[in-house]
């Protein structure tokens, strides 16, 4: 049997979008499958809207094309664009009722009365509101106005839907309830959902896969796994959950940092991406993959040494700055006993630190652009984007 | 102290409906003059129907007001428009602009108006009149809409546009529904600035263009008669009317200007 990749719902080819002088979307390319849970994340200001608005055609690309279903669709007007977006206000239209604003769009395509009767009535149900068909939009929660969109957005069944950070508006609690809900919605309806967030952890709970963004460019397209355990750039690893961003310098097989010495790092890997020796690197630890040991002298070869010098109790695990030979490191420890024999220590106490090899990723020093279809050659500098680190 | 304020409160409504009523109860009086009570009598009402000439220029003015109120009611919406729709290039300036007519004296807008139409050579006449109060009419009307409309979420007709619908459509099935109180209001409100304007219509009526208001203000020589009265009571009687088809909460919603949530 041969694999056949699943076809590409939406194509961009070298679209860029510049405001005056202000270049907000560099030339990029991006394919999302048919189906899939696409998320697009990055911090605030980085272009999400502008491209998600080039894909409805709110906006018109300055170069490059869009591409859905395989059709060139740069010159189509957004009304004939097979796809729905919901709006972070909603966009709820106010003096119709909930029943009406679902209708709206096959009302305005002349679907016949009965066919559209039984489709609102299913995309109702499918958001739960079956029962609030009568009512006007401002007489909901927050949470049930949202479903009402989503219910608009795809009671016409479109190939694909966007959803510009439609969980920003809601708390904490309902934002943990609609991420469930809209996954299982979208397997329901199997729509290809396009999803801008900039909140991480929304991104890798929902996603089939993710592309990165910062600045304009998209660093990194991968499954939420990947996105974590293997960012490409430092840019990216800082951004999605924290990370610990050692500098280092690969010699003879090993990553040597300038305090610590050699520490452990997947040089082996990194290899294969063509980081040899002589290069300059940064080798990212995820805190949770550090192992604390209360007692040095018990610690395995390749342990680092160092000083705790701050701690935060979260409930579930502690959050551990040690700072060892120049490095402060993030360390998470679970509660529990290992949290207990923490608690018993006090600040300024000599611990170790270690972790396995394979938890060490090693990335360029200085980030290289990616998916740049004009293969400019500018850089961008990250910064200290690691939370861990920097704290 | 509550109860100063409590007959404070009685007497202000006595001050603004006591003109009213005695203006209802004198349009009634038999006798020849204001000041002294005859008996109940339909005869000013009859008289006031067979005043031609008064008839005349409650004609006058109410089509004068009808065609300025459109005017500006139309005007005010595309020019709201584009101003809260649009980025258009000196905004500040042209919204300081359409806002001039109301903080200019009125007498002064008067006589530029006659010097505009004398030195362009349109004769003072009907044309004059309804271009007259547009001018004044046209502030308010664009007020009013611009608030309703820079209230509306932008992104309603994107979302519209999203859902299949034309330019057009969502026209017509967003945009008017929801502006269709502050229309309504800037028309209602137009309308009764031009009916009620006599500065304006002092400097542009001309022959046979005489209107309501010009015309009791000239009998304030002569003495006013009671068949004002009469008139006036009319007024009121379809002012009321207007209200009570309109209904009251509805109207407090359109003087509001926001959008109609019903
Ligand atoms: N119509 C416009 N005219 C000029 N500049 C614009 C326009 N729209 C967006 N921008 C600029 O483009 C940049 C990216 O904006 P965009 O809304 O795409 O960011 P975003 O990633 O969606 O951010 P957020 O997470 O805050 O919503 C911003 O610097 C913004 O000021
Ligand atoms: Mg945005």
């Amino acid at each position: 049997m041969t694999e056949t990749p699943a076809p590409v719902a939406v194509r961009l080819r070298g679209i860029t979008k510049t405001f005056g002088s202000n270049t907000v979307v560099r030339p990029l390319d991006l394919d999302i499958r048919d189906g899939e849970f696409f998320s697009i994340l990055g911090p605030s200001g980085c272009g999400k809207t502008t491209l998600m608005r080039m894909i409805t055609g709110f906006e018109s690309p300055t170069d490059g094309s869009v591409e859905l279903a395989g059709r060139d669709v740069s010159k189509v007007p957004t009304r004939d664009r097979d796809l729905n977006m919901l709006f972070q206000s909603y966009a709820l239209f106010p003096h119709l009722s909930v029943y009406e604003n679902v209708a709206f769009e096959l009302r305005v395509r002349r679907t016949p009365k009965a066919e559209l009767d039984t489709r609102v009535r299913e995309a109702l149900e499918l958001v739960r509101l079956a029962d609030f068909g009568d009512r006007k939009p401002n007489e909901l929660s927050g949470g049930q106005r949202q479903r009402v969109a989503l219910a608009r957005a795809v009671v016409g069944r479109p190939a694909v839907v966007l959803l510009d950070e439609p969980l920003g508006a809601l708390d904490q609690k309902l934002r943990k309830e609609m991420q469930f809900e809209l996954k299982r919605m979208q397997r329901e309806v199997g729509i290809t959902f396009i999803y801008v967030t900039h909140d991480q952890e929304e991104a890798l709970t929902m996603s089939d896969r993710i592309a990165v963004m910062s600045e304009g460019r998209v660093l990194q397209v991968a499954s939420p796994i990947d996105i974590y355990d293997a960012p490409a750039s430092r840019f990216v690893a800082g951004f999605i959950g924290s990370c610990n961003l050692i500098p280092a310098r690969l010699e003879a097989g090993r990553a040597v940092t300038s305090g610590a010495g050699a520490i452990p790092a997947d040089t082996a890997e990194a290899a294969t991406r063509g980081l040899a020796d002589g290069a300059e690197v940064v080798v990212a630890v995820r805190p949770e993959r550090v192992t604390l040991h209360a007692d040095p002298a018990a610690a395995p070869a390749g342990a680092v040494r160092g000083v705790i010098s701050a701690r935060v109790f979260l409930g579930d695990e502690w959050t551990v700055h040690v700072d060892a030979q120049g490095l402060t490191l993030t360390v998470q420890v679970p509660s529990g006993e290992t949290g207990a024999a923490l608690a018993a220590l006090a600040d300024g106490a000599e611990v170790a630190v270690s972790w396995t090899t394979a938890a060490g990723r090693i990335l360029p020093a200085v980030d290289q652009t990616s998916g740049d279809a004009a293969g400019a050659t500018a850089t961008v500098t990250a910064g200290p984007t690691s939370e861990g680190a920097a704290a | 102290m509550d109860r100063v304020v409590a007959w404070a409160s009685r007497l202000v409504f006595v001050f603004l409906y006591l003109p009213i009523a005695a203006l209802i109860v004198y349009s009634l009086n038999a006798s020849d003059v204001n000041y002294r009570w005859e008996g109940v009598s339909l005869r000013w009402y009859a008289e006031l129907f067979a005043d031609r000439m008064l008839l005349e220029t409650l004609r006058t003015s109410l089509i004068v007001g009808l065609l300025a109120a459109l005017l500006a009611t139309a005007l005010g919406f595309l020019s709201s428009m584009a101003l809260v729709r649009f980025r258009v290039k000196g905004r500040g300036a042209f919204l300081g602009a359409i806002l001039i007519p109301l903080i200019v004296p009125e007498i002064v807008l008067g006589v530029s108006l006659l010097t505009v139409f004398s030195t362009v050579g349109v004769p003072a006449g009907f044309l004059t009149l309804v271009l007259g109060h547009t001018v004044i009419t046209l502030p308010l009307a664009t007020l009013v809409q611009m608030g309703a409309m820079s209230s509306l979420d932008p992104s309603l007709p994107d979302a519209a546009a999203d859902l299949g619908a034309g330019a057009f459509t969502t026209f017509r099935r967003v945009t008017f529904p929801l502006l269709r109180p502050a229309i309504l209001a800037a028309f209602l409100l137009s309308f009764a600035t031009s009916f009620g304007n006599i500065v304006i219509s002092t400097f542009t009526s001309g022959v046979g263009t005489t209107t309501l208001p010009l015309r009791i203000y000239s009998q304030l020589k002569t003495g006013l008669t009671p068949e004002l009265n009469a008139l006036g009571t009319l007024l009121v009687v379809l002012t009321l009317a207007i209200i009570l088809i309109v209904g009251v909460g509805q109207l407090r919603r359109i003087l509001a200007g926001g959008p109609d949530q019903t």
